[in-house]
């Protein structure tokens, strides 16, 4: 086997060695070398947004950021938003509103919306669109999952 | 938070879907989230012919690559040959390939990477064939023929095949022939449309290993455990004891996961290997090596008397199969079944071919066939509409079927709450926009089954008297288990969280054909209450002999318990199952098995040949208006509203048929203006999500209104039909007509690229 | 086994490409990246520029010139005011590139090398008059937009040389837009056009993105239309000067035949747009 490399990474507040290709995605490495599976190998091309996660808070493509690249930043992934209070609204809104069915790009999705919040605390619906625009549904039609974020916003900002 | 926060627990309330949690936390675990001890990781090697005799392999070199166990190929597999139709397909390319992308060899490796990098070393010697690539290639005179042992394969219904002619299916009632005299306008028209990707977020993927007695446990991204047993053990001649096949969550199916893609090969290899083995697809082989929705050519005419009423139609269709017949002789007669669509046409008549060629296999996928004879159809009806200075609404409503009509060649309509549909979206569209502008409008009607086949369920009352329920149905993210468990515990008068939904297992389950066709909330939930009945039943007799009175006086109450009626004391389904396990009659069990067997042809009424369903379903149906606008630079469309109103019998879970209704829509929205697989040659040219493109949130109308109607269907539980496919067979004729409307051309080619409309609208289409 | 070096000054990155051949200078990654998974790179080595200070954001200079940082992420050239006027078109490029989160990696000058034809900066910068600035083993040197696609994925970058910054002229007052026809949100271009107007109002600069090698520009034929921006004839005739620069290709977003109809119609609706815009200012 090729020589692996270690990184030292900051993952959902905890600092975390784990070895892996040189050149080993940071969506290789959250899977196989670390067992965090909530971000999906959707596509690895960068295009259905299923692998989403937060690089300082930032929601990048993992499947296109190289493990290399990410020491010294922190990443967070859905396995790290238990205690967030606005991806536990988020989550129930998502819920309610039937924007789960495969569930498969629902951790990307929630990733992308949980910075759009940060940003933007009351997004319309074009706002919510053009977040998220690049995480792919292949069940709900979008609608649902534009509701539930708008229906979030709005508990949260109350 | 809990899901008790979303109150209501029975049939009619819109519950929360009973896997959300797990999913929102991204707990949820899929096929590629599965590990084993020792496992490997698999990886294929693909055909980069579309048909070639496979003269041998030189395997040296890459089982001498690092981390590599096993290595699979042609030679491994015996002669076993698998399919839902026509068994004409190994695990495995053996001794010919067949298109490009066939799996050809699959590498065991420690590392996935490691798998992909040894399968480059596989040396495969071909002796190229010349290849067949259109359907009309395949029928010529003279053409290679891909299956040289079509005769001797076994076949599940009458196909005719012959040559590269796969299957045949001819259908007639009336006589159309002479109807044409009686027709005060004809309209008449060829219509092609395209290749359509599933593109499920998940791609395909499974894990297999093997214990010590040979036995195989297989789990796999599915929409049927009991296809993927029998197509693995028909392939590889096992017999289906000797395999146990299981469901993770399934990342969305919509046809592509119904019948196999690489779960026979993956077993294969943890055969070989002695080791767990998990292979999954990048979405480029996903791309190239499942399914895809099949290209039709479609010719039809459709005449009618000067009132607007309907008289006759004929439809021919011709098919790319793809090299394996998979479910296409499936789709194909299905579709000749819908191609009248939901119209009283006293002469119909509908025929087709089906013809193997060199390309991936095409089969199941949302609609079935029904959307490409309904782009042909509904253009049509709005045709005649247009000739006749008719109503688009007033046409359809004039020769819509009733209640109590019988479908071409035969099943019985029990209820039809179409023109309810109809009504439904003209009330809501005859508005105009927001700000005034007239609608680009178009509208579509259609039809579609749900039944089919066998399920069954098991339901038990566990000693504290809640409740396990086992279909066998894989919840494909629809959201079944969640519908399943409330019609289970609405029987049971019991709230739905003691309801537990068993994962579908082989080893368990009782069979159930797939979640597929529309038919699980239909067929597998009359199992369900059926079998729910037998557990009340069972309860009653306990209550009985424990309360000294008859079963006559008891009454079943709310949250599961049983009194007598009038008086206030009862019993709790724990006391009642308590003495069920330990004192008399043992644990209570209540099971029901079904196979939907109402016979879809009538004799006396129809001539049908090579039809491959003899028994369809019941009928849900639909109408749907699109508002389009058109970018008069690009010519791309958009819709601007759309409304979808279907029946659905009962919604058993109103928000559930509401998401369907939404994610039909925009899956027939992307196959009706941007999707379409494109072969440069033999080779797929877009097998990408950066060339292959879906729909996104920007892409589609936030007004997409939808309206449930329910006309409650006699033999369905609660009254409830399917609802799965009924809001995406619309949507290309809707689309179409809205954008004859706004264009003054009329498409016969999908999709309706910006290319194609802006060449009708500058005279170049 | 691809390594990834992470030079912390320019220099040192000039030296680790010429020092291992078959390195590649990888900036966002969100094209090198994917290829990568692809299987479609063989470097023995990547340098990555995400280390090197100065790389990163966008200034106005002393004479007014923008400068963006080779490394500056598209999202940041989106959301920057420093794009005015004739310059808003690159902002305005910036917006359309992918989605969000792609946005949030790739860079300028990432986008820039890899000189994809169909990608939204090429355009919007050879109608801007952008200047490309790299360095190499043997120094520094400009490239002007206008010459730096040589032919399809061809560039006058040299092996070993790295982009390092655009710069753009100081934005005069004056409207500009880009426009793409794509097939959903966020795909390549089928075909785009990068438009600004004169500060007199009375003529353009156009560039078309997607219809051949490199974007379309033909400065001569922009003298020719100044104020003649009115004349229906004279912009028909302008759009078939481009019509005539134009190479496309058929591929899967659409026919060449497509292409070469959207460009007159593209130029049209935009200055439709700008003329409307001026008027309005």
């Amino acid at each position: 086997m090729a020589k692996k490399a270690l990184f030292t990474l900051s993952l959902n507040g905890d600092q975390t060695d784990v070895a892996a290709a040189p050149d080993a995605t940071l969506l290789e490495t959250l899977r196989d070398g670390l067992g965090v599976l909530s971000p999906k190998r959707g596509c690895n091309q960068g295009v259905c947004g299923a692998c989403t996660v937060l690089i300082d808070g930032v929601p990048v493509r993992s499947c296109l950021t190289l493990t290399a690249r990410c020491e010294g930043h922190e990443i967070s992934t859905m396995e790290g938003m238990n205690t967030d209070p606005v991806m536990e609204v988020l989550q129930r809104h998502m819920v309610a509103s039937g924007g789960v069915q495969c569930g498969f790009c629902t951790s990307g999705m929630l990733m992308s919306a949980r910075n759009l919040l940060a940003e933007t605390p009351r997004p319309d619906r074009e706002a919510v669109k053009s977040a998220l625009s690049g995480n792919l549904c292949r069940c709900t039609g979008y609608r649902t999952i534009v509701d539930a974020i708008c229906t979030a916003a709005e508990e949260l900002a109350q | 938070m809990s899901l008790d926060a979303f109150a209501g627990t029975t049939v009619g309330q819109p519950v929360a879907k009973v896997d959300s949690l797990e999913k929102v936390r991204g707990q949820a675990q899929y096929i590629a989230d599965l590990y084993r001890p020792g496992m490997l990781h698999g990886a294929i090697l693909a055909s980069p012919y579309p048909h070639a005799r496979i003269l041998g392999y030189d395997l040296t070199e890459a089982l001498a690559a690092p981390g590599v166990v096993a290595i699979v190929t042609g030679h491994d597999v015996g002669d076993g040959r698998m399919g839902a139709f026509i068994k004409d397909e190994h695990a495995i390319a053996r001794g010919k390939v067949m298109y490009v992308g066939e799996p050809v060899a699959a590498v065991a490796a420690r590392t996935e990477a490691e798998a992909r990098a040894a399968c480059r070393l596989i040396q495969v010697q071909y002796e190229e064939l010349p290849a067949v690539l259109s359907p009309e290639e395949g029928l010529a005179e003279g053409a290679p023929i891909l299956h040289e042992h079509l005769a001797d394969y076994i076949k599940v219904f009458d196909a005719g095949s012959t040559g590269n002619l796969c299957s045949r299916t001819r259908l007639e009632e009336g006589n159309v022939d002479s109807a044409w005299d009686q027709c005060d306008v004809i309209v008449e028209g060829d219509y092609t449309t395209q290749a359509q990707a599933h593109v499920s977020m998940e791609p395909c993927g499974a894990l297999a290993e093997v214990d010590a007695n040979g036995r195989v446990t297989l789990w796999s991204a599915n929409q049927s455990v009991f296809r993927v047993q029998a197509n693995v053990c028909e392939s590889l001649s096992l017999p289906m004891s000797q395999l146990r096949s299981l469901t993770p969550r399934v990342g969305a199916g919509f046809g592509n996961k119904m019948e196999p893609h690489i779960q026979p090969i993956c077993v294969a290899l943890a055969m070989k290997a002695q080791r767990p083995v998990k292979l999954i697809l990048s979405r480029e082989e996903d791309f190239e090596m499942v399914r895809a929705r099949h290209p039709f050519k479609v010719w039809m005419k459709t005449g009618a008397k000067a009132d607007g009423t309907l008289v006759a139609r004929e439809c021919r269709v011709l098919l790319d199969c793809g090299a394996f017949a998979d479910d296409s002789p499936g789709v194909m007669g299905y579709a000749l079944l819908m191609c009248g669509g939901p119209y009283r046409i006293p002469h119909l008549r509908a025929s087709g071919q089906l013809v193997y060629t060199n390309k991936l296999r095409f089969g199941a996928f949302r609609g079935f066939g029904n959307p490409q004879v309904l782009f042909a159809g509904e253009q049509q009806i709005d045709q005649i509409a247009e000739k006749l200075g008719l109503d688009a609404f007033e046409i359809r409503r004039r020769n819509m079927l009733r209640e109590g009509d019988r479908w071409f060649v035969g099943p019985q309509i029990a209820s039809n709450g179409l023109a309810r549909c109809i009504d439904a979206v003209e009330q809501a569209a005859k508005t105009p926009r927001a700000d005034g502008s007239p609608r680009n409008f178009g509208l579509a009607v259609t039809a579609h089954i749900s039944g089919l086949l066998g399920t069954g369920a098991i339901v038990r009352m566990l000693e504290d008297g809640t409740i396990s329920l086992n279909t066998g149905a894989t919840d494909i993210g629809q959201g079944s288990d969640t519908v399943l468990a409330q019609i289970c515990a609405e029987e049971l008068k019991v709230p739905l969280d003691r309801v537990a939904v068993a994962s579908p297992d082989t080893d368990g389950s009782p069979y159930n054909w797939g979640t597929t066709a529309s038919r699980v909330t239909y067929t597998t939930g009359r199992a369900v209450k059926a079998a729910a009945r037998v557990v009340v039943d069972k309860a009653m007799e306990h209550a009985a002999e424990m309360l000294d009175c008859p079963i006559e006086e008891l009454e079943l109450r709310e949250g599961g318990r049983i009194g007598r009626k009038g008086a206030n004391t009862d019993l709790t389904f724990a006391q009642i199952s308590g003495r069920a396990h330990w004192a008399v009659g043992g644990p209570i069990v209540g099971s029901n098995t079904l196979v939907f067997d109402e016979p879809t042809h009538d004799p006396k009424r129809a001539i049908a040949l090579g039809l491959p369903f003899p028994r369809i379903g019941v009928f849900s149906f639909a109408a749907m208006g699109v508002d389009v606008d058109v970018d008069q630079v690009s010519g791309q469309v958009t819709v601007h509203e759309a409304w979808s109103a279907a029946d659905v019998g009962r919604a058993i879970n109103p928000k559930l048929v509401e998401v369907q209704l939404h994610g039909g829509f925009v899956q027939g929205l992307g196959y009706a203006l941007v999707e379409e697989m494109v072969w440069d040659g033999a080779r797929l040219a877009n097998p990408s999500l950066m060339d292959y493109k879906v729909p996104t949130m920007r892409d589609v109308p936030d007004a997409i209104h939808t309206f449930i109607i329910e006309d409650p269907e006699p033999s369905g539980p609660f009254g409830a039909k399917g609802a799965g496919e009924i809001g995406l067979n619309p949507v290309v004729g809707a689309v179409a007509n809205a954008v004859a409307k706004a264009t003054g051309f009329r498409h016969h080619h999908l999709p309706l690229t910006g290319e194609r409309v802006l060449n009708g609208m500058t005279g170049r289409g | 086994m691809t390594q990834i070096l992470f030079p912390e000054t320019l220099d040192q990155a000039v030296a680790l490409l010429a020092r291992h051949d078959e390195a590649r200078p990888i900036a966002g990654g969100t094209t090198l990246v994917a290829m990568r998974n692809a299987g479609l790179v063989d470097s023995s080595h990547l340098v990555s520029l995400d280390r090197i200070p100065g790389l990163r954001g966008i200034e106005r200079l002393a004479d007014g010139r923008i400068r963006v940082g080779a490394m500056t992420r598209h999202a940041d050239t989106a959301a920057s005011d420093l794009f005015t006027g004739s310059l808003a078109v690159v902002r305005k490029a910036a917006g359309m590139i992918a989605n969000k989160v792609v946005r949030n990696m790739g860079t300028m000058g990432g986008s820039v090398a890899n000189a994809d034809p169909a990608a939204d900066y090429l355009p919007a910068l050879a109608c801007a008059d952008a200047v490309l600035s790299v360095l190499g083993p043997d120094g520094a040197r400009e490239i002007p937009i206008l010459t730096y696609v040589q032919d399809w994925y061809e560039t006058a970058l040299e092996p070993g040389e790295i982009l390092t910054a655009i710069t753009f002229p100081a934005p005069e007052d004056a409207p500009s837009a880009y426009r793409k026809i794509a097939r959903v949100s966020g795909d390549y271009a089928t075909a785009s056009c990068a438009m600004a107007l004169t500060p007199d109002g009375q003529g353009l600069r156009v560039a078309i993105g997607a219809c051949g090698p490199g974007p379309i520009r033909d400065v001569q034929a922009e003298a020719v239309l100044h104020g003649h921006l009115q004349d229906p004839q004279a912009v028909a005739e302008f759009a078939a000067a481009l019509v005539a620069k134009a190479d496309p290709v058929d591929d899967v977003r659409g026919s060449a035949d497509y292409r070469l109809a959207l460009i007159p119609r593209l130029i049209a609706s935009v200055l439709s747009d700008l003329i409307s815009a001026k008027e309005a200012a």
